[in-house]
């Protein structure tokens, strides 16, 4: 019988794994956990779900004795998901592992990807310090423990939907505070998998294909548009008012609004000066008396010298514009620039995987998630829904 | 001044680390003499965190002759044991909620309370919130109208994770997110409305600590017959609050610590009168909801009164628990029920 670690078992992915393995009754299934206070999904199953740091290889060394296969669905900080993996790949060779499954992402081609990226052999190209660089550098961990010796799969999901989804949570919260616009009337792709179609494809994975730490696309396999996702959505929405459009124009203001400030020596000068971090210094008897007697210095030297000094290090008073229209969700929006659609061939062919779920039985399994989740079904939904 | 109120704190867990601690060491009432925990290092650490120097020992019967109340703070199926030690020596407990993991329970620890005539107070910490007393105070006199219906909810996405994950097992916490999350306002609710004619519950239980549930519960043997629902989640983000519909207009209060009462009257949709105390608080603002908590139980042993949530109602609680579980049906939890698999084997 297999043995199955299944490592960041309580997240999203992992709990709909071990739910399915268990219900299979085949292996042993050996959930692995971070911390207790997100395992409620898999602890509400009364199965034991032992709590390991990635971070202390013991740890994990000591979790996966007598395991024959191991799954990689972690998330964590950055140092978790580098150190982390490390560890893990170490532990999973030392207790000669027969397959080790790591979950990636699609995000390692880039954001938005290139067009050549409908198969995995595209160039990868995240921008540094992104979650995509940092599924990259995992990938590159894989395959290097593959070619000394730990067979390995990839998978590569886009966004996960079905139901407990926090990606098409999201989009719905989104709808709701009427965050998210449709680009090109919503016609622009939208690359999910369903998580049961996932977790289907990590159990083909356990056994099958060439493990050779190649990366492989695994999606519903269909040509699912941003219009099918908010009329997928549409039995918890309802059809209150229409989603607003936006240009593509609009579309990269937006994902240039989204970037982050680039570091610079004068803005950190003119944070240190800023009245929010003096009142912080100035609890300090100590710091208070130096900035009393600087204070004291610059008045000294005339009203026109003081404002002048204010001007040159921290500029004009900002007066922020008053927004108008509405405030879109960036991060969701910009996805529609994702103009290509990833192909699941690979993972046929090395698999033999087949989407066990539609997009639309997916979408029809969240809502019936959500909608059972949040009362909408109870006589008490007109109550319940004012506190949303 | 009288004598500090000598305090031992029993489990030095994350809710003593963060929250009881803190108000025993804030307050001018009490001084912490002994920390009681199993793990020395555990309360070692604790001490060195907060730069005192209490006794530490394993047992609180180590400590019993020398202290002359004990907070309760560890996991649920351990109250008894340990309430029942500190209550036959005569000294007063505070026990962190739920009261017991049993009804049974909480009902030895309410009698060797009542016994040796010691304190019993429950850790229902949020009816020590300005905007649950006064709730209390003006749904008392109906200043909202009379009540038809009432929702409540609670949702995260995981959350508390205590130092020995107690709340993975079912047979330590006495149930899942129903006892963890919504016993707080089970307490409120029978406060405000008293013990209901009818109940129903559904869970999401496989055997652990159900993630997701909800109940319902119906007054009928009254002229106003009223009727509620809650729901609680630990696998989904829900706002918390309190929604309450009555013949004159909808109530809602926020789970927040310093919220206001919102009051939307039917008879004009355009208005929301925001509803707060004014005058004399019956806690200073600034005091946290854990040290109004401590200093009511010291008060209440020191001036021979009840506490604010004594052992009674704590009991009353764990019925209505029980009652719950026992009336338990299943959740649907198969969402692809009735989808078939494209897959043909």
């Amino acid at each position: 019988m297999r043995r199955i670690a299944i490592v960041g078992a309580s997240g999203f992915v992992g709990s709909t794994l071990v739910e399915r393995l268990l219900a299979q009754a085949q292996d042993e299934v050996h959930p692995l956990i971070h911390s207790s206070g997100n395992a409620w999904r898999l602890a509400r199953l009364g199965i034991a779900l032992p709590a390991v740091d990635l971070l202390v290889p013991d740890e994990i060394d000591r979790a996966l004795r007598g395991c024959t296969h191991v799954v990689n669905c972690a998330l964590g900080s950055a140092d978790a998901m580098v150190k982390g993996l490390q560890h893990l790949l170490a532990a999973s060779r030392k207790n000669n592992v027969e397959r080790f499954i790591h979950l990636s992402s699609v995000l390692v081609y880039g954001d938005p990807p290139p067009p050549e990226s409908v198969h995995e052999e595209a160039q990868t190209h995240p921008a540094k310090g992104t979650y995509g660089w940092l599924k990259l550098q995992q990938d590159r961990m894989v395959l290097q423990a593959c070619r000394a010796g730990l067979p390995s799969v990839i998978l590569c999901p886009p966004n996960i939907s079905g139901p407990y989804s926090p990606y098409l949570v999201r989009v719905l919260d989104a709808l709701r505070a009427g965050a998210f616009a449709l680009l090109d009337d919503g016609k622009t792709p939208c690359n999910l998998v369903d998580v049961s179609n996932l977790a289907y494809a990590i159990e083909l994975a356990l056994d099958r294909g060439t493990a050779d730490g190649k990366r492989m696309f695994v999606t519903d396999d269909e040509a699912t548009t941003w219009y099918d996702v908010i009329e997928g959505l549409t039995p918890v929405t309802g059809r209150a008012a229409p989603v607003s459009v936006i240009t593509r124009e609009e579309l990269s203001r937006l994902r240039l609004g989204d970037s982050k400030p680039s570091l610079s020596l004068m803005q950190s000068l003119k944070h240190l000066v800023s009245s929010d971090v003096r009142v912080a210094l100035r609890q300090d008897p100590v710091w208070a008396k130096v900035e009393q007697a600087l204070g004291q210095g610059v008045t000294r030297l005339g009203k026109v010298v003081e404002e002048r000094l204010r001007l040159s290090i921290a500029g004009p008073p900002p007066i922020p514009k008053v927004p108008r229209g509405p405030q879109y969700n960036a991060q969701l929006c910009i996805q529609q620039l994702r103009g290509v659609r990833h192909a699941s061939d690979l993972a046929k062919q090395e698999l033999s995987y087949q989407p066990l779920y539609t997009f639309a039985a997916s979408m029809r399994a969240f809502c019936a998630w959500y909608r059972s989740q949040h009362g909408m079904d109870t006589g008490h939904w007109d109550l319940l829904k004012q506190l949303s | 001044m009288p004598q500090p109120f000598r305090l031992a704190l029993v489990g030095a867990g994350m809710v003593t680390r963060s929250s009881h601690l803190p108000a025993a060491l804030a307050s001018d009432k009490v001084q912490v003499v002994a920390l009681v925990e199993p793990m020395r290092q555990r309360a070692e650490e604790l001490a060195r965190w907060y730069g005192i120097a209490p006794a530490i020992v394993p047992q609180v019967q180590d400590v019993l002759g020398h202290i002359d109340g004990a907070v309760i703070a560890t996991p649920n199926d351990t109250h008894m044991g340990i309430a029942l030690t500190c209550l036959e020596a005569g000294v007063a407990t505070l026990i962190e909620k739920p009261l017991a993991s049993t009804y049974a329970e909480g009902e030895a620890i309410v009698k060797a309370g009542q016994a040796s005539g010691t304190v019993v107070a429950v850790g229902y910490v949020l009816r020590f919130r300005e905007d649950v007393l006064l709730l209390g105070d003006l749904l008392n006199v109906g200043y909202f109208g009379t009540v038809r219906r009432f929702a409540h909810q609670v949702g995260t996405r995981g959350g508390w994770a205590p130092m020995s994950s107690y709340n993975l097992s079912r047979q330590a916490t006495g149930g899942g997110v129903l006892v963890v999350t919504g016993t707080h306002f089970l307490d409120r609710m029978l406060h405000f409305w008293g013990y209901p004619d009818d109940v129903a519950f559904a869970d999401d239980t496989q055997g652990g600590p159900e993630a997701n549930c909800i109940a319902t519960f119906r007054y009928t043997a009254t002229d106003t017959p009223c009727e509620g629902v809650a729901l609680y989640s630990k696998t989904t983000e829900l706002p918390g609050g309190l929604s309450i519909a009555t013949d004159r207009g909808l109530v809602q209060v926020a789970e927040l610590d310093k919220t206001d009462i919102i009051f939307r009257p039917y008879e004009h949709p355009q208005v929301e009168q925001v509803v707060r105390r004014c005058g004399t608080f019956s806690y200073p603002q600034e005091m946290s909801l854990f040290q109004r908590q401590l200093e009511d139980f010291v008060n209440a042993c020191q001036q021979g009164r009840s506490p604010m949530v004594d052992g009674r109602q704590g009991l009353l609680s764990l019925r209505l628990l029980e009652e719950l579980y026992t009336r338990r049906q299943a959740l649907n939890t198969d969402w692809y029920q009735q989808i078939p698999q494209q897959r043909a084997s």
